[in-house]
């Protein structure tokens, strides 16, 4: 739309400077966790330096570090095997009031997760997985639902010409949903597998009440446990372990950007 | 097929235990952890006439109705409509600034923001010092105004997304049309445009609604419901009763009034959704 240049311009202007807001903490944090002496302000380092990030991938948090990649690749791994198993007989075999009771899972996962994290709480309990893992098959657990209503119109997109093809030249079905269903659902299945892993990357209150010590913390509990402790608050550290927790999210969601749009799009096209 | 069920069957299991758990005097440790009761509707009477659910219960609604309804859908919606169609550098720094706040994980932009509010964090020298006045701690003098503005922040790209993906699918002609017509800029956005795109409006607010009045992780993190209960989120309560105060059957009869709370309000948004005025 060529309207007269003026407004235009003060859009341009204002679009800007609300550019420079929402990017100057990020500028904050960046300067911060290259500046060994930093305190806090945002300046120009006076000396750059990795210091910061060698200190943050060493010792306790750097075990946090690995403890988080554990828990996010373990929940979105676990999370995209079982809802492929179930989501490929779901989408072929079509069975009465399946999708009353898919949206109906979906319905129950709105509820805020605080409501089941008291009976999660107390079964990881009495199973001994009070830990990462018991973490994992509990993310996995609130994930499912709406992975396989996603995967489902995934795997419904295929055509079931493909797969009649297959069958009649001898593929088992192993062969089938291995060789023919899964690569032409890849989109969803990254989708999937991506929402699972930064939902599992950010998640913080499961593992503040499952995990208890400093060494089983994933980085959310751990940047949070540093930055609560009074005394002389490390900015240096606390930001280059931020950009550090933060770097992966990020990496995942521009690599997966095209597809995450298809996907998208497919939360959409049918129930 | 199997782990699927087995597992499908643990979520309701869970959830059917959680609604049986707010009708119990169960809690974390002592000798109700394992003697409890039953106590009827006791849990829920309670919600209303001891202090603390009911106030709770409005910062929620403070919180959800400024950050989400207003700020991040009004933004998102200006962000969308100003740069619609257009191809600019400007817009992508836009949307990479934009995204850079959704993406950051939560703890991540707590101690982003408490490090910026703190009396000699950013705000305070870029906006306050300079016009010689005293430095503020800002978290602490106005807590719930700087976790909104944060929530803001943070989720303002989910509602620009949204926003963007509708508009395009506004066609140019009837856009156009409206122009000749003699539609004003303000005429084709409020009597053309959001009528158009009403669906994509109950949508979004269905959401945002539903994440809002649930948030956790971000406000627990910078104030931990404080100073006081200035910032005491519903879901916060809920964790404080639950697991610092260990009464688990109040804290479940909390979890279950918000469940109804965000049900009401979805059939609301989705009787939108549906009809046309």
């Amino acid at each position: 739309m060529a309207g007269s240049t003026v407004p235009s311009r003060l859009i341009a202007l204002a679009l800007a400077f609300a550019a420079l807001i929402w990017v100057s903490p990020f500028a904050w944090l960046v300067t911060n966790s290259l500046d060994p002496a930093s305190v806090g302000q945002l300046n120009w380092p006076s000396s750059i330096s990795l210091s910061n990030f060698t200190d943050a991938l060493s010792g306790k948090s750097g075990m946090q570090f690995l403890n988080s990649i554990y828990l996010a690749a373990g929940t979105a791994t676990l999370t995209v095997a079982v809802a492929t198993g179930a989501a490929y007989p779901l989408s072929r075999l079509k069975l009465p009031g399946q999708s009353v009771l898919l949206w109906t899972l979906v319905l129950l996962r709105l509820l805020p997760s605080t409501g089941v994290i008291v009976p999660l709480f107390f079964t990881a309990r009495n199973l001994g997985l009070l830990n990462l893992l018991g973490v994992a098959i509990a993310m996995t657990i609130l994930n499912l639902p709406f992975a396989l209503l996603l995967l489902k119109n995934f795997f419904d997109t295929v055509p079931i010409e493909l797969e009649e093809a297959a069958y009649v030249e001898g593929a088992s079905l192993w062969q089938i949903v291995t060789r023919i269903v899964m690569p032409m659902s890849r989109a969803g299945i990254a989708v999937v597998w991506f929402f699972s892993f930064t939902g599992a990357w950010n998640e913080f209150l499961l593992p503040l009440i499952f995990v208890r010590t400093d060494a089983g913390f994933p980085m959310s509990v751990g940047l949070y446990a540093a930055f609560g402790l009074n005394g002389a608050v490390k900015y240096g550290f606390l930001a280059a372990f931020s950009v550090l927790y933060a770097a992966p999210a990020i990496a995942v969601y521009f690599l997966l950007r095209r597809n995450m749009n298809t996907g998208f799009a497919g939360v959409g096209v049918k129930g | 097929m199997l782990p699927a069920i087995v597992l499908i069957i643990a979520l309701l299991y869970f959830t059917g235990w959680a609604f049986a758990f707010s009708f119990t005097d169960l809690t974390l440790t002592g000798i109700k952890s394992i003697n409890w009761s039953w106590v009827g509707f006791q849990n829920y009477i309670r919600l209303f006439t001891r202090e603390g659910f009911l106030g709770a219960l409005w910062t929620t609604v403070l919180f959800t109705f400024f950050s989400a309804l207003v700020g991040q859908s009004v933004l998102g919606f200006l962000f969308a409509a100003s740069m619609r169609g257009s191809r600019s550098l400007l817009r992508s720094v836009v949307e990479v600034a934009l995204m850079l706040g959704w993406l950051l994980p939560d703890i991540v932009s707590a101690f982003l923001w408490s490090a910026t509010t703190s009396d000699t964090g950013l705000i305070n020298k870029v906006a306050i010092i300079p016009f010689g006045l005293k430095p503020v701690n800002l978290l602490n003098d106005y807590a719930l105004p700087i976790v909104i503005i944060a929530n803001i922040w943070k989720g303002t790209a989910w509602s620009y997304l949204l926003f963007t993906a509708a508009l395009d699918s506004i066609s140019r002609e009837v856009v156009e049309a409206s122009k000749v017509d003699g539609a004003n800029g303000w005429q084709r956005i409020t009597r053309v445009m959001l009528p158009i795109i009403r669906p994509h409006i109950a949508t979004n607010m269905l959401f945002i609604t539903i994440w809002t009045f649930t948030y956790f992780p971000l406000i627990f993190a910078m104030t931990g419901g404080g100073p006081g209960d200035a910032t005491s989120v519903l879901a916060i309560f809920m964790y404080q009763q639950s697991f610092m105060l260990g009464k688990l059957g109040y804290g479940a009869a909390v979890s279950v009034a918000m469940l109804l709370i965000v049900g009401v309000l979805s059939i609301f948004y989705l009787r939108m959704l549906e009809e046309p005025k």
